[in-house]
């Protein structure tokens, strides 16, 4: 096996080219398109020539290319280390867009651990919080979005897990998480249709019923409310509108969270 | 560096209209006013310049930071730290660069701190000492360069292997030193040790070691057992240790009076009398009470009281050495589990991990379905860590269950080799996947071969089919096989299967199989007529279902101590195809430990098979066959009828050897296998003596009327014999050798086997 | 024999029913029964406690429901239990649920990709603290 030969640390890189010489020669390859050659001219001038200015732009540009080559974690770190030492510089906000997106990449699908959503959510939030005029801040609510919609499916598709083996309760109970955490993502749509079902699977018709109205007052023309409405139809149910001042309430209170 | 607070001298509140940063060589000043609150044409106080002194400190960049207002402008005059500029690792070859930098705090552009670079040093000569390297030094070398940068090693010199000389244990009567030794999972330097790495000491895996010790003692009647003491001392010279364990093992404890007392209405002690596994007399053991805590627990939740707790009570009696035993059943505090949250699954899908729980979000909440889900989950082997912790649910009697996995890889590309006397040397590589995409399938491709075989397989297996907990799958294969002498044939099979538990021992299995099987006769002047008649046909079709039951209780399969394994199965082939018979098989065995404190154990068991015509004669081929595998010290298929004749003696055209097979077997076996005397325990060589018996008679294959048959009678053969097993670090070896003490003189004698089946 | 009947989600206390009559206040309701199962997700506030008894005639087979209650405590806007009710197996209905499913995205995973992450875990230290497996 092979092991690591021993280096004379005396000699060992001591040798330094000029930091804006390396910093140029990073950006070029940078355009040219090769990465890791890239990357390693930005390693050279943050070593070489560690805090001084060239480092702190070499920083964050090593950032970026590690992200593009798919290295998420070292992503991370490097866009972290420049929020540390650069907390209110002028590519603060550009690090803390790497970071965001270092997160999302690693999403995987709802039925797998969805940490990374949330460390995605919480990154963009900080974008958009500390930096509200950037220009990331509009793709940063995009992927806020998309965020929230995974962690909306994840806690859906556990809902829906339970109400195949009929365990209503703890369908209901995931499915009212939903309507509350997550209600502007496209994931409520299905939470309030499943809540109907669970209901009247219950035969708690009056609550099936509210939670169609709910779904109709806000989302008309949605599949999942034509589902409803036929299921609680089929029995001779409409979807409850006991007035409109409650039906209001209840559809400005969805909008409201 | 020393660390001093910036002095400030300054009025209240003020504002400046500048800062300016001196001292300063490579840090860039906007790297300093980045990091402090103050800004130009902001007012401040001393709490804001205090915060920035802290801040740029906390940077890790400067040894001093002064700061003094003069005019309109904030003074920072700071002193750079030096910067690591490179670390390295000299002279290590067990433990990599990549390691060490990982647990090492100095890293490059870090800044360099003499008490991190000591705290470092220990760090790695810990590390050395975990891989059983006590004697290993490690000098550090600092190397200063231009502009305040700083080049690290550590030079490392690893020494040699720390060996434990030996582990002794003073004050057992009960159980052998070897008994012990094999209870623990540190063991002494032997030949293999530097593969195994089973030698290496390390105080955290000894105080394991005692606790594996208390529970081995506890759980054979050892109630009072005490480790009065351990002691690991190190011989620098010999640079080995040895471990020595006083032990107090007190008086053998039998199980006194046994009672349940419920305080819970509804719940009648004398139902559950029948879940008792610990009984008056018996010798006391801890894991008894355990599982019959468990089987309560689990039957009063089912009656309705999931509240409900058992505690076990034991009170001694010293004089004549027993514990009386009552379980006291009591309303425990009744709470729900509100989530079950599941982290950490990387590849394992939420929901293979969800089902593994009987108790659903909302139900109550009851540490007995959580340990079993646990096990469940562990007994998976999907994951290399498994912990379920409670946290406060949103309510004061709501918990939220937070299962913690850490997936591991499970997929596995290996090749093996092989020895059988049945088949000579044979290899095979496969690849196995036992978590395919995280959905909790198994899914097996392999191929093989050996001088006279080539075999083929794939298989898959879904544990929760349609979410039943029914294990589904299918298996098809091709087989290539010359072993015998006169015919070849090649076989391919389909299998759709499914297994599904009943209760905890006994699972339930259904098969369909689809066979197709190819003979060709490579020499048929030495066939007897029967043989070339079945051989002739090509392409013979088998089309057969397979219902099995099986009854499970074996502690540990590779080394069965205790426990009853029995199968039963039918097999009825004539769903189409050419073949029609229905064949019925049973086998069970059944371990015990004769002498438990020399571990020798005692194994019996017993098979029979019964074929039964459905539709005429069958094939020679369908027939059971007798041989080695079953009864040792005799050939494959050497036992029962045969076609015989030798052409010289009697008079027949040529001569044939050809055994038939026949319609029904018997075979019973008994051995007593103990671990070998002069070798240490933890080697894994074990002994064993045994006697086997069996035969093989009737013929239901109406067999060709001029071949001269012999041995279609009930006459039993039988062979006494030793083998060795060696559980060796490469795979189960097992050498076998024995002598056929009643035989018929035509049947086939092999009194030597080696079976050896290695995956590297 | 091998089968099991178990209650899933709340344990119902008969006599502790009778504690709270109609008019009695939110917080005898809690202290009595303990927190519902669920609360309504609209309108007013009703409290649910809802039971499953179950059964499982074999180890493998899936467990379905022999019987099932809701106790729904319905209370008005200052918090007095105004209505109890209970809803029981033949109120409720049986039908197939959607089988759609609202778009989610996210990473699958390949098979390749498995086999080849196999090893992609950092090496960590020796000695590192391995996990004993500890009781829960």
């Amino acid at each position: 096996c092979s092991n690591d030969k021993d280096i004379d640390i005396t000699t060992y890189a001591t040798q330094t080219d000029p930091a804006d010489v390396l910093f140029n020669e990073g950006l070029a390859n940078l355009k040219a398109g090769n990465l890791s050659e890239a990357g390693r001219k930005f390693e050279a001038v943050d070593q070489q020539h560690p805090y001084s200015d060239y480092a702190k732009r070499a920083i964050v540009l090593d950032a970026w290319v590690n992200y593009r080559q798919g290295n998420y974690t070292d992503a991370v770190a490097g866009g972290k280390r420049y929020l540390n030492l650069y907390p209110t510089d002028d590519d603060a906000a550009y690090a803390q867009y790497i970071i965001g997106l270092a997160y999302y990449k690693q999403i995987p699908d709802v039925t797998r651990d969805q940490t990374p959503a949330r460390q995605t959510e919480q990154a963009m939030q900080a974008l958009v919080d500390n930096y509200p005029k950037s220009e990331y801040v509009a793709d940063a609510r995009q992927k806020i979005r998309f965020a929230r919609n995974q962690l909306a499916g994840k806690d859906m598709q556990v809902g829906r897990y339970y109400q195949e083996r009929n365990q209503y309760l703890a369908a209901i109970n995931r499915y009212k998480s939903v309507v509350q955490t997550y209600p502007k993502t496209d994931q409520i749509e299905e939470a309030l249709a499943r809540l109907v079902e669970c209901y009247y699977a219950l035969g708690l018709t009056n609550e099936a019923q509210e939670a169609a109205a709910v779904l109709g007052h806000n989302y008309p023309q949605s599949e999942w409310y034509k589902d409803s409405y036929a299921l609680l139809e089929k029995n001779g149910l409409k979807p409850n509108d006991r007035g409109q001042t409650w039906l209001s309430r209840a559809g400005r209170m969805l909008g409201a969270s | 560096a020393v660390v001093t607070i910036g002095t400030v001298e300054m009025a209240q509140a003020a504002t400046v209209s500048r800062i300016v940063v001196k001292g300063n060589g490579r840090i860039s000043a906007s790297t300093v006013r980045g990091n402090i609150t103050i800004k130009p044409g902001k007012s401040f106080t001393n709490d804001d310049i205090n915060e920035s002194v802290k801040q740029l400190f906390q940077t890790g960049l400067f040894s001093d930071v002064q700061m003094q207002v003069s005019g309109n402008s904030l003074v920072v005059t700071v002193q750079e730290n030096q910067i690591v500029n490179a670390v390295v690792f000299n002279g290590n070859k067990k433990i990599k660069d990549e390691q060490l930098e990982q647990a090492v705090q100095t890293k490059a552009l870090s800044p360099y701190n003499k008490p991190q670079l000591e705290a470092d040093k220990r760090t790695i000569q810990q590390a050395y000492e975990s891989i059983g390297r006590k004697d290993a030094t490690v000098e550090t070398q600092v190397v200063p360069l231009d502009n305040g940068r700083v080049n690290i090693a550590f030079n490392i010199n690893e020494g040699d292997r720390t060996d434990i000389k030996s582990i002794n244990f003073v004050g057992n009567h009960a159980f052998t030193d070897g008994r012990l030794a094999d209870v623990l999972q540190t063991k002494r330097t032997n030949f293999l040790s530097w593969l195994t790495r089973k030698d290496v000491y390390n105080p955290t895996k000894l105080d394991a070691d005692q606790q594996r010790l208390r529970q081995f003692y506890y759980n054979h009647g050892f109630a009072d057992f005490r480790i009065v003491s351990s002691v690991a001392d190190f011989d620098p010279n010999a640079n080995a240790y040895t471990i020595t364990i006083t032990v107090d093992e007190g008086a053998r404890y039998k199980f006194g009076n046994v009672q349940i007392d419920s305080s819970v209405a509804g719940v009648n002690s004398s139902e559950l009398r029948g879940l008792l596994q610990t009984r008056k007399g018996d010798t006391y053991n801890a894991k008894d009470v355990e599982d019959t805590v468990e089987a309560i627990s689990d039957r009063i939740a089912s009656q309705g009281y999931p509240f409900a707790e058992v505690t076990p009570r034991g009170n001694r009696d010293f004089q004549n050495h027993t514990i009386g035993v009552s379980y006291l059943v009591d309303q425990g505090q009744r709470a729900y589990v509100e989530r079950i949250e599941i982290a950490g699954n990387t590849r394992t899908r939420d929901y293979v991990i969800r089902r593994a729980f009987d108790i659903s979000e909302g139900d109550a909440f009851n540490k007995v379905a959580v340990r079993e889900a646990k096990r469940r989950l562990e007994a998976l082997g999907y994951f290399s860590s498994v912990d379920i912790d409670t946290r406060q649910g949103s309510e004061p009697d709501r918990v939220i269950l937070v299962v913690n996995v850490q997936d591991k890889p499970t997929g596995e590309f290996s090749i093996g080799g092989g020895y059988s006397t049945d088949q000579g040397a044979t290899v095979n590589a496969s690849i196995t996947e036992r978590n395919f995409l995280g959905r909790g399938q198994f899914i097996r491709v392999s191929a093989g071969g050996g001088s006279d075989s080539r075999n083929y397989q794939v298989s898959f297996t879904e544990p929760y089919f349609l979410g039943y907990r029914l294990a589904a799958g299918f298996d098809a294969s091709h087989i290539d096989n010359s072993y015998f002498d006169n015919y070849d044939y090649s076989q391919d099979s389909f299998t759709l299967r499914a297994s599904a538990p009943i209760t905890d021992d006994i699972r339930a299995g259904l098969a369909y199989t689809f066979e197709r099987t190819d003979y060709d006769i490579t020499d048929s002047d030495d066939l007897s007529q029967t043989y070339k008649r079945d051989l002739s046909v090509d392409d013979r079709i088998t089309s057969s279902v397979t219902a099995s039951l099986t009854y499970d209780t074996i502690d540990d399969h590779n080394l069965p101590r205790e426990g009853f394994y029995a199968k039963a199965s039918a097999q009825f082939a004539g769903v189409g195809g050419d073949a029609d018979f229905l064949k019925i098989t049973g086998k069970a065995a059944y371990y015990h430990p004769i002498i438990e404190s020399a571990d020798v154990i005692g194994s019996l068991s017993a098979g029979a098979g019964q074929l039964i015509k459905t539709n005429g004669s069958v094939n020679t081929f369908d027939q059971f066959f007798l041989g080695g595998e079953t009864i040792r010290g005799f050939d494959t298929r050497g036992i029962g009828p045969r076609a015989y004749c030798d052409d010289d003696t009697s008079g027949c055209d040529h001569s044939y050897d050809d055994p038939l097979g026949g319609a029904t077997y018997l075979n019973a076996s008994a051995e007593v296998s103990f671990p070998m005397p002069v070798i240490p325990q933890d080697v894994g060589i074990r002994g064993a003596v045994f006697a086997d018996a069996g035969t093989l008679y009737g013929l239901d294959n109406n067999p060709a009327s001029d071949d001269r048959i012999v041995g279609d009678d009930f006459n039993i053969r039988a062979s006494v014999g030793a083998s060795i097993i060696w559980a060796s670090p490469f795979g189960p070896l097992r050498f076998d050798y024995a002598v056929p003490v009643a035989k018929e003189d035509y049947d086939d004698v092999q009194n030597f086997r080696f079976g050896a089946s290695t995956n590297f | 024999c091998a089968s099991r009947t178990y209650t899933s989600g709340y344990v119902v206390d008969q006599d502790a029913l009778k504690l709270v009559p109609v008019g009695s206040s939110r917080e005898q309701v809690l202290l009595t029964l303990g927190s519902p199962s669920t609360k309504a997700t609209f309108g007013n506030e009703v409290f649910y406690y809802i039971t499953q008894k179950r059964s499982q005639p074999f180890a493998f087979m899936k467990s379905h429901v022999v019987s099932q209650s809701v106790l729904a405590v319905y209370f008005d806007s200052d918090g007095t239990v105004t209505r109890i009710a209970n809803y029981t197996l033949k109120d409720g209905h049986v039908f197939d649920m959607i089988s759609r499913t609202s778009p989610t995205g996210g990473s699958e995973q390949t098979f390749l990709g498995q086999l080849l992450s196999g090893g992609s875990t950092k090496p960590t230290l020796p000695g590192a603290q391995q996990q004993t497996p500890g009781a829960i």
